[in-house]
């Protein structure tokens, strides 16, 4: 028996007061997951009955996937996780708000801590009591309909956790919202400040770097807030939902929640420390302590007249006298707003005009430094005995990347992971001889991005841009490009831990062919490229194109892509001996067409040319204008002259990493149709295919046949 | 006893309470008296340990009381509104109450509850203002405290309920040794309850008195002497704090004891004189008006 006045007695007599939370708690867990279950199985089931499921398991794997969709991760609980934390945060502490309250809880003999601890345990217990029954309502509906296994109840388990510790840090941040506070109004300010701050202010000083630095870029350190909750459980949610199982899903969440669990004990911390600092004076008051007032106001007035600036800058065709206009403007608004809502008087407006200033001040100090790049961002290129290491990315090769949960990574997650060049000099050149360049008078500017990993432990990542044609850059990034580093951090083919056991496929592919490959060849492939990648270097790839692409295939959409060039002559020798190798040129004998089409480029860009300098309006009127249609086909059946075609194209369905566009006429484009007796193993069933021709080599036949008469010219709106 | 000491406390630019001294025995009905905004509230809320004095101390019993829970466990204090739960009755407020006073008497509670005709399961929202204060005296009482601290809860009453409190009051001062604090702004409600009374005003105490003191040292004597020297024998070496002449009938208020100025009296050539009981609020009028306030401005409107 408790003493009646034990704690778990003073945690009854709190519940008493909580009844309308219990019920909008538990009703909004029930309605959801028990309406999301019955919502996910019944669309299975609808599947079913059309035929969607070919066998009884495939059905039954539909249904506990659909279960574990209900009753795992999913951000359609946010919301009500956002909110409950709120309400239980707001409803469980807002007697201080109210005098009559605090004048009989804080007259009464029971202590700060006690008060503290029994308001804030019970909170937790009506969110996990909600949460659970809302859990157990849908794993019985699931469990009902056969859709339930240990995979399932092992997701659910760990997406309790997950939203358990979700929903604490939001819970600790609405404590100290109140805290902090003293009326509900500006709590609720108050706690969207909390969860949103980073990620506001962190999207406003990305968008003025984007703005008014030319080397700025996100490719290797993503603009995303470090210590964002709702940035968190937003961004990672998918590769969770979408892990393979439980435990995969357990290893991307569980970090996330520990720096959850941080995030939230600093909260409850510095709530608790509030809370024992607050004066009970308080109630009613905008702000419970009145040294937060100009610290808040300053604080938020920032990124509000950011966005403010930013906002007039994308649609004042990004004037950048009203951008600032806008940004004083919006500081000056936000910080009269905030002196009438710490008041509740309008007559509040101009009061404390310092902090007013400090905050106008504050915001025409960030935009100098932006805008004349005070602390020489662009202009950043780190000393070479400080750069540990270099990770670079030139543009021209694009690919898929899988970690070692099968998780896709992005391209710049992958080389951030896997390059480092220690030879940092090359790099360093490169950089250096394209400071200040006019990118303009470049015949071939590519972007490069450099992250540079400083021995003091800290990175700095720089987007610049190289002339691909300068033979001084292709010297340099001939240097880069042959080091182990570099070729690691491209291709996963070489640092690919994925053993052959996964491996289900492997395929070459010079664009209309496709040969399949016996797995079992996998590590005799693999020796002869690597062996082959020794003579990698920018200029091969630059002046070269692929003769063909090798993949291995790891489950559905896993795979490795492996360029070959003719100069493998190793791969090209594997691939011949296994009867996969096709040579690029075809055979005029296996082709039924080609329809070749004149886009007429040089017209279009005459009609087309605009006056960028023109005002928009007048920019608008040119476009809006309409445009004619140059474009002019022509199909060719004869052998003969399909022949002569022939040793002058490209397949364009092959990806040619960092080849030179300009070898390629982009003012023709050609469709081959095979034969359909043709022997040529058609990729994917297809039997037409898209070509180019190389630059300056489209016969003169063709040339004729599709010259621009006049005749074929549309008007076009 | 509550000792408090040099007590000030700001809000924002408005000094409430401003360096106030005062002692509250044990077993007195201390009244504390003072205008709206004087600061009564704000003494009593700081005695209660609701608020933090900027400066001064409070000690219950010669303990600080600020955030100490067993200094609270000897008071209850009932606001000038006092709160109940939000559709709350009478025997909701008790369970929360005897869950956190230790010594809360229940069987007593019920029976206050039928004494003063108040229903234990009818909402109390639907409570008249009185009903509600006698509702928190008896919550207070039966918390079996030894300081109840009340904020203006007795305005408001009906003289049958107040005679029913005061009674309370009385019985549980005798038995256990009860010791009332009222704030109030009426002097009126005061005169029959309060045995010593302090008076704030401007967030200061004018003066701090017992009853009985005051009362017993000033006197009030309605006279008409026979001849001007008569007038002066009879006051000479007294203290006289206000005279009214209206033709020969003086009205003289003088600090001294009803023996001592019939003494004086005696020895003097009167036509008729007369020694009359002050009522509080004379005796405030004169002891405030003698340090340069009109107490009618103060108190009474």
């Amino acid at each position: 028996m408790t003493s009646k006045n034990s704690f778990l007695a003073s945690c009854r007599e709190n519940q008493k007061r909580r009844v309308w939370v219990w019920i909008v708690a538990v009703l909004s867990q029930l309605l959801l997951y028990g309406g999301m279950t019955m919502i996910y199985l019944s669309r299975i089931k609808g599947v079913y009955a059309n035929g969607g499921f070919k066998t009884p398991n495939a059905f039954k794997e539909g249904m506990c996937q659909a279960a574990r969709d209900a009753l795992g991760f999913s951000d359609n609980l946010y919301g009500t996780i956002f909110l409950l934390a709120a309400i239980i945060g707001m409803q469980g502490f807002s007697y201080l708000f109210d005098r009559k309250k605090v004048d009989m809880y804080h007259s009464v003999p029971v202590s700060k801590d006690r008060r503290f601890a029994v308001v804030y345990i019970n909170g937790i217990v009506i969110y996990l009591v909600a949460n659970l029954s809302g859990m157990v309502l849908g794993t019985v509906i699931a469990a009902s309909q056969g859709a339930v296994n240990m995979d399932v109840l092992a997701t659910a388990g760990l997406a309790f956790v997950w939203n358990l510790f979700l929903f604490l840090a939001f819970y600790h941040m609405m404590m100290l919202a109140v805290m902090l506070t003293g009326n509900r109004f500006v709590t609720v300010c108050a706690y969207l400040t909390f969860v949103l701050y980073e990620y506001g202010l962190q999207s406003q000083i990305s968008a003025l770097k984007r703005i008014f630095f030319n080397t700025y870029s996100e490719y290797y350190l993503g603009a995303e807030p470090k210590l964002s909750v709702i940035y968190d459980c937003t961004i990672h949610i998918w590769n969770i939902k979408n892990a393979q199982n439980a435990a995969a899903a357990a290893a991307i969440a569980m970090p996330i929640v520990a720096k959850w669990i941080l995030i939230g004990t600093v909260f409850l911390a510095l709530a608790y420390l509030a809370y024992k600092k607050r004066p009970s004076e308080a109630a009613g008051v905008a702000v419970a302590f009145p040294f937060m007032k100009p610290v808040a106001k300053v604080a938020v007035a920032i990124p509000v007249a950011l966005l403010a600036g930013r906002m007039v800058y994308d649609t004042s065709y990004e004037n950048e006298l009203l951008q600032i206009a806008g940004m004083l403007a919006g500081g000056l608004i936000f910080c009269a707003a905030a002196e009438v809502l710490f008041d509740f008087d309008i007559r509040s407006i101009f009061r404390h005009l310092p902090s007013s200033g400090v905050a106008l001040a504050g915001i025409l100090a960030i935009f100098c430094i932006f805008k004349w790049d005070i602390f020489g961002y662009d202009s950043y290129i780190p000393e070479q005995n400080k750069v540990e290491s270099i990770a670079i990315s030139a543009d021209g090769y694009y690919d898929n990347y899988w970690d070692e949960n099968q998780q896709y990574l992005g391209q710049g997650e992958f080389e951030k992971e896997n390059m480092f060049l220690t030879d940092v000099s090359p790099v360093l050149a490169l950089a250096e001889s394209v400071k200040g360049a006019d990118t303009e008078q470049m015949g071939d500017a590519r972007p490069v991005q450099i992250l540079y990993r400083l021995t003091s432990g800290r990175m700095a990542a720089r987007m610049i841009r190289v002339d691909y044609d300068d033979p001084g850059t292709e010297e340099l990034l001939n240097q880069i490009f042959r080091t182990d580093a570099f070729k690691k951090g491209v291709f996963q083919g070489i640092t690919d831990e994925t053993s052959d056991a996964d491996l289900t496929r492997i395929t070459y592919s010079n664009g209309p062919t496709r040969a399949v490959i016996p797995v079992e060849e996998a590590g005799r492939l693999r020796e002869a490229w690597l062996k082959d990648m020794e003579q990698f270097d920018f200029t091969l790839v630059r002046h070269n194109r692929p003769c063909g692409i090798l993949y291995f295939h790891y489950g559905d959409y896993n795979q490795r892509q492996w360029v070959v060039y003719d100069s493998f002559e190793n791969t090209v020798s594997a691939l011949k001996k296994l009867e996969a190798y096709y040579p690029m040129e075809l055979d005029a004998a296996d082709i039924e067409s080609v329809t070749v089409t004149c886009y007429h480029n040089e017209l279009s860009q005459q009609d087309n040319a605009v006056d960028y300098d023109m005002q928009p309006r007048a920019v608008a009127e040119t476009w809006d204008a309409g445009y004619t249609d140059y474009t002019v086909s022509e199909t060719f059946y004869e052998e003969e002259q399909i022949a002569q075609i022939l040793p002058h194209i490209y397949c364009s369905w092959i990806d040619a990493p960092w080849a030179d566009y300009k070898d390629l006429d982009d003012n023709y484009s050609l469709e081959i149709v095979f034969k359909r007796d043709s022997t040529y193993p058609y990729q994917r069933d297809n039997y037409y295919f898209g070509y180019s021709f190389y630059a300056g080599q489209v016969p003169d036949f063709v040339a004729e046949a599709t010259a621009y008469t006049g005749e074929s010219c549309e008007k076009s709106f | 006893m509550i000792e408090i000491h040099n007590l000030t406390k700001q809000f924002e630019n408005t000094r409430a309470v401003d360096e106030v001294s005062v002692e509250i025995k044990e077993k007195t009905v201390f009244g504390l008296i003072g205008t709206n905004g004087a600061g009564k509230s704000t003494v009593l809320r700081m005695i209660a340990g609701v608020i933090k004095p900027d400066e001064g101390t409070v000690a219950v019993d010669n303990m600080p009381v600020y955030d100490n829970v067993e200094a609270k466990k000897r008071l209850f204090f009932i606001a000038d509104e006092p709160y109940f739960f939000v559709n709350s009755n009478a025997r909701a407020m008790e369970k929360y109450y005897s869950g956190i006073y230790e010594a809360f008497d229940r069987e007593e509670f019920y029976r206050y509850l039928e004494k003063f005709n108040l229903d234990k399961n009818r909402k109390i929202s639907t409570f008249s203002k009185g009903m509600k204060k006698q509702l928190a005296l008896l919550l207070g009482i039966c918390a079996h405290t030894k300081y109840i601290l009340c904020d203006e809860t007795f305005d408001g009453l009906d003289p049958v309920m107040r005679q029913g409190i005061k009674s309370i009051f009385a019985k549980e001062m005798e038995e256990r040794g009860l010791t009332p604090v009222i704030a109030s702004h009426n002097l009126r409600e005061l005169e029959d309850i309060c045995d010593h009374v302090g008076l704030l005003h401007k967030g200061g105490v004018l003066l701090s008195r017992d009853l009985e003191d005051m009362k017993c040292n000033i006197q009030k004597v309605q006279c008409v002497f026979s001849a001007v020297e008569d007038e002066l024998k009879a006051l000479n070496g007294l203290e006289v704090l206000k005279k009214e002449q209206r033709g020969s009938l003086c009205t003289i208020t003088v600090r001294s004891t009803r023996e001592e100025v019939e003494a004086r009296f005696a020895t003097v050539d009167t036509i008729f004189y007369e020694v009359l009981p002050l009522s509080l609020e004379e005796i405030f009028i004169s002891e405030t008006e003698v340090v340069g306030y009109d107490i009618k401005k103060l108190i009474l409107g």
